[in-house]
C-alpha cells in the first residue's frame, strides 16, 4: 500500500534536512580539526521531451508514433516530479532541497510542463513552461539521480482549488480519483482514435472516435475514511520511481521519450475504457503504456527500480 | 450483504465532538423538539436543527454551521455565475422541490454534456459516509464538490484553469458577496477564494435536514398511517421484502456517519440491473465501484441512496433507467432486471455479483403498492418548501 511507500520515501528528505541543520549548527563547536561543511550548491535538473532523436513541441508534428507508426501531434505534456535526490560518488543519495515558486511546492513537488498552449496544444494548456527542477544540495560531486514521477500521498489528495502552486493546476486534478494526475501526456494521431463497431451487440453498436489518445497516470482504487474525512490509501500507487546511476547534473538532462512510450500501443484504436490509458486496470490500452513505463499495472508498483523502462533516460543537454 | 465493504474506526481526533443541546427541551420546542447543532446554538436563530431521533452530525474542523455561513452557501449554491460559461449553478441539477434531484434520467452539464449518472438527492447529505453513487474515495462534501465544479469528464459546471479567476472575479465584483464573505471568513476581499466558496456551499448542504415527514410524525405519535401504509411499513421492515437491510437506518440507507460514529461501514451493492455479457458486466462507464478498483466483486456495486423523499426523486437508479416507484418495486420483487433487446440485453437476475439480499420475492401487486404507499410517507413537504433552502435569486413570497 501507498502508505508504506510514503513513510519510506517521503520521510527521507525531511530527516536529512534536519540532519543537515544539526550538522551546520554544530559545525563551529569543539576543538576538532574537521573542515567546515561545504557551501550548499545550487543545481538545476533539466528535462526535455523527445521522440527518438527529435525534440518534441507543440510547434511541429511528432515523428510517427505507436505500433501503427501514425503521424501524430502533441496535445499536452505535463507531469509532477517529487522525491528528488542526487547520488554522491560513495553511493549515498542526498535529497535536493527544492526551492519554492509557482512550479515547485514546499513539500518538494515540481510540475514539469513541456507544452505552451500554442500550435497543436492550443486551447488545452498554459502558455508558461517549466523544464527544470531547481534547488540546493550540499557542495560536492554527484554522479547519479533519483526521482519519482508522481505526487506523494501526503499532498496528493489535498484540495486542488485551495492548494499552493503547482498543486493548484486544475487540469492536473483528478477529482473523481480524489487526487492528481501524475502525468498528462496526450497526442493526436492522424485519423484519430477509433473504437470499432461491435456488430455482435444487439443492436450493433456503431464505431465511435476520439481525436486524442490520452496517457493519464495517477493513483487508483483510493479509499477515504469517512470517520476522519481523510484519504488513507490507494490500492495502486502508480508512482514511477526512477534511478539513474550515471547523471551529470551540469551537462546532462532527463529525456522523456514519446517513442518508447507509445512503441507497442496501437494509438489509432481503442478497445475499451477511456480513450487511451487513464491508469485503468482493465483498460486494454493500459497494458502497452504501463509496460513501456516499467509500471506493474496490477500492483501499481515500479518494476525493477525504474530500470525496466526507457521512456525516461539520461541524455546530453 | 454488500460485496464491497470497508469498515472504518473513528479516530476521535480529526473531528471535534459537537456541543449538543439534547432536547430535553422537547417539551418547549416546536415540532416535538430536536437537537440543535452549530455555534449559533438554538433552534430558530440560525444553525441547524436535527430531529431528536437523528444523531448529531459529524462536522469537519472549522465548520461552524453559523446562519450567515449557510446563507452565503445558499446564494453560491444557486448562483449560475459559478459555472465557467455562467449558465448553470449547483441548483440547476439539484431542485429543492424534487429533494434536490432534477427529474431527469441523467444530469446535463453547463456545456450540454450528458452525465452518465442520475443527479442525487441532498437531504441529510451531512450523514453520508461516502458521496456520489459509487466512490469510496469521496468522503467529504468539500472534496466531492471539486468534481462537479472542475471535472472534465464529463464537464458539469465547467470551471477550469482558464476561467477560474474570471469566475471568482464575478463573485468578487458582485454587490452583496464581499460583505457576506467578510461576515463569515477573515481576510476581507481576499476571503473570496475557492476554498471558502466550497466551504460555504458545503455548510448550506449540511443544513439540508429532512426529518419531518408524516412517517417522522408517526414516530413521534403525532400522526397515524393509513392501513395500506402500515402494511407497507411492516413489509419494508420485514424479512420477506428485506428492504431494510440496505435502507434501514434513520436516513433509510446503510452508509451513515455521525458525531459519535465509532465504526463506519461503507457497503456498495450490485442489485442485478444488468448482465450484459453473461459474466455480470454492467455497461461502461457505469460499472459502479469497479470503475475505480477494477476488482471483480465491485462490478455493478453502487451506494444505496436514502429513501427519504423518494416519492419526488425519480427517475430511479444510478442511470435513471427505472421511471417510477412502482417499477422499482416490481424490479426488486423480480430479483433483478431482464433486458431482452438492445445493447444492454442480459439477465441481471443471474448477475453473479448481485447482492444475496436481492432474490425473487413473492410480493403480490397489492403488497408492492402497499410498500410504495409507505415510501410516500417519507416525503418531508416542509423540507421541499422551506424558504431557508430555496433559490434566493427567485422572487420568494
Amino acid at each position: 500500500m501507498d502508505h508504506h511507500e510514503i513513510t519510506n520515501r517521503f520521510a527521507l528528505p525531511l530527516l536529512s534536512a534536519s540532519a543537515m541543520a544539526l550538522l551546520s549548527a554544530c559545525g563551529g563547536g569543539g576543538g576538532s580539526a574537521e573542515p567546515a561543511p561545504p557551501e550548499p550548491r545550487t543545481v538545476s535538473i533539466r528535462f526535455a521531451g523527445v521522440a527518438g532523436t527529435a525534440p518534441v513541441s507543440c510547434a511541429q508534428p511528432l515523428a510517427a508514433l505507436g505500433s501503427g507508426a501514425l503521424q501524430s501531434e502533441l496535445k499536452d505534456f505535463r507531469f509532477y516530479v517529487s522525491e528528488v535526490s542526487l547520488k554522491r560518488a560513495d553511493g549515498i543519495f542526498v535529497p535536493l532541497a527544492m526551492s519554492v515558486d509557482e512550479w515547485q511546492h514546499e513539500r518538494g513537488v515540481a510540475l514539469i510542463d513541456l507544452e505552451d498552449d500554442s500550435g497543436s496544444c492550443a486551447g488545452r494548456g498554459t502558455a508558461a513552461m517549466n523544464a527544470s527542477i531547481r534547488g540546493t544540495v550540499p557542495g560536492g560531486e554527484y554522479v547519479g539521480v533519483r526521482l519519482t514521477v508522481g505526487v506523494p500521498s501526503a499532498v496528493n489528495h489535498s484540495d486542488t482549488a485551495a492548494s499552493a502552486a503547482p498543486l493548484d493546476v486544475q487540469a492536473m486534478a483528478w477529482s473523481w480519483q480524489a487526487g492528481r494526475k501524475f502525468a498528462k501526456i496526450e497526442i493526436a494521431p492522424a485519423g484519430g482514435v477509433t473504437r470499432p463497431a461491435n456488430p455482435g451487440a444487439t443492436p450493433p453498436t456503431p464505431e465511435t472516435r476520439s481525436a486524442i489518445f490520452n496517457v493519464h497516470l495517477g493513483s487508483t482504487g483510493c479509499t477515504g475514511n469517512p470517520a476522519s474525512g481523510e484519504i488513507v490509501s490507494c490500492a495502486a500507487s502508480n508512482r514511477l520511481e526512477l534511478e539513474f546511476d550515471a547523471f551529470n547534473v551540469d551537462t546532462q538532462q532527463v529525456l522523456v521519450d514519446l517513442q518508447p512510450l507509445f512503441l507497442t500501443a496501437n494509438t489509432g484504436v481503442d478497445l475499451g475504457g477511456a480513450f487511451g490509458c487513464m491508469s485503468g486496470k482493465t483498460d486494454p490500452e493500459c497494458a502497452a503504456i504501463f509496460a513501456a513505463l516499467g509500471l506493474d499495472l496490477a500492483s501499481g508498483q515500479t518494476v525493477n527500480g525504474g530500470r525496466h523502462q526507457n521512456v525516461f533516460r539520461i541524455g546530453a543537454r | 450483504m454488500g460485496r464491497s465493504r470497508h469498515v472504518w474506526a473513528a479516530p476521535g481526533q480529526a473531528f471535534r465532538r459537537l456541543s449538543v443541546l439534547l432536547a430535553a427541551a422537547a417539551l418547549s420546542g416546536c415540532g416535538g423538539g430536536g437537537t440543535s447543532v452549530g455555534d449559533s446554538g438554538t433552534a430558530g436563530d440560525g444553525g441547524v436543527v436535527v430531529p431528536r431521533f437523528f444523531p448529531a452530525p459529524r462536522l469537519p474542523e472549522g465548520e461552524s454551521l453559523a446562519a450567515e455561513r449557510i446563507e452565503l452557501g445558499r446564494h453560491l449554491f444557486y448562483d449560475k455565475r459559478l459555472s465557467g460559461n455562467g449558465t448553470q449553478a449547483c441548483g440547476s441539477c439539484h431542485h429543492q422541490d424534487k429533494a434536490f434531484t432534477d427529474g431527469l434520467p441523467v444530469a446535463v452539464g453547463a456545456t450540454g454534456e450528458r452525465h452518465p449518472r442520475n443527479a442525487q438527492a441532498l437531504g441529510n447529505v451531512v450523514y453520508n459516509a461516502t458521496l456520489t453513487w459509487a466512490n469510496p474515495s469521496l468522503v467529504t462534501l468539500e472534496k466531492q464538490m471539486e468534481t462537479p465544479l472542475f471535472g472534465e469528464n464529463p464537464v458539469e459546471m465547467g470551471v477550469n484553469d482558464r476561467n477560474r479567476d474570471e469566475v471568482l472575479a464575478r463573485i468578487r465584483g458582485d454587490a452583496r458577496y464581499p460583505a457576506m464573505f467578510a461576515q463569515v471568513f477573515p481576510g476581507g476581499a481576499e476571503a473570496i477564494d475557492w476554498r471558502n466558496v466550497i466551504a460555504a456551499i458545503a455548510s448550506f448542504q449540511r443544513s439540508l435536514i429532512a426529518g419531518n415527514s408524516r412517517y417522522d410524525r408517526f414516530l413521534r405519535g403525532e400522526a397515524v398511517l393509513a392501513p395500506n401504509e402500515e402494511r407497507g411499513r411492516l413489509l419494508f421492515f420485514g424479512e420477506r421484502a428485506e428492504c431494510f437491510h440496505c435502507h434501514g437506518s434513520f436516513n433509510f440507507n446503510d452508509q451513515v456517519v455521525h458525531a459519535a460514529s465509532r465504526v463506519v461501514e461503507t457497503p456498495f451493492h450490485n442489485t442485478g440491473l444488468y448482465n450484459i455479457d453473461g459474466a455480470g458486466g454492467f455497461p461502461e462507464p457505469n460499472r459502479g465501484v469497479f470503475e475505480l478498483t477494477a476488482l471483480p466483486q465491485d462490478m455493478g456495486a453502487f451506494r444505496a441512496p436514502s429513501l427519504r423523499n423518494v416519492e419526488v426523486t425519480g427517475p430511479y437508479m444510478h442511470d435513471g433507467t427505472i421511471a417510477t416507484l412502482e417499477d422499482v418495486l416490481s424490479f426488486y420483487a423480480a430479483g433483478g432486471r431482464l433486458i431482452t433487446v438492445g445493447p444492454h440485453a442480459g439477465d441481471g437476475r443471474t448477475n453473479p455479483f448481485k447482492s444475496d439480499l436481492i432474490a425473487l420475492i413473492d410480493l403480490s401487486p397489492e403488497e408492492q403498492a402497499d410498500i410504495v404507499a409507505f415510501l410516500k410517507t417519507l416525503t418531508d413537504h416542509e423540507f421541499l418548501e422551506n424558504p431557508k433552502h430555496a433559490d434566493p435569486f427567485l422572487p420568494w413570497p
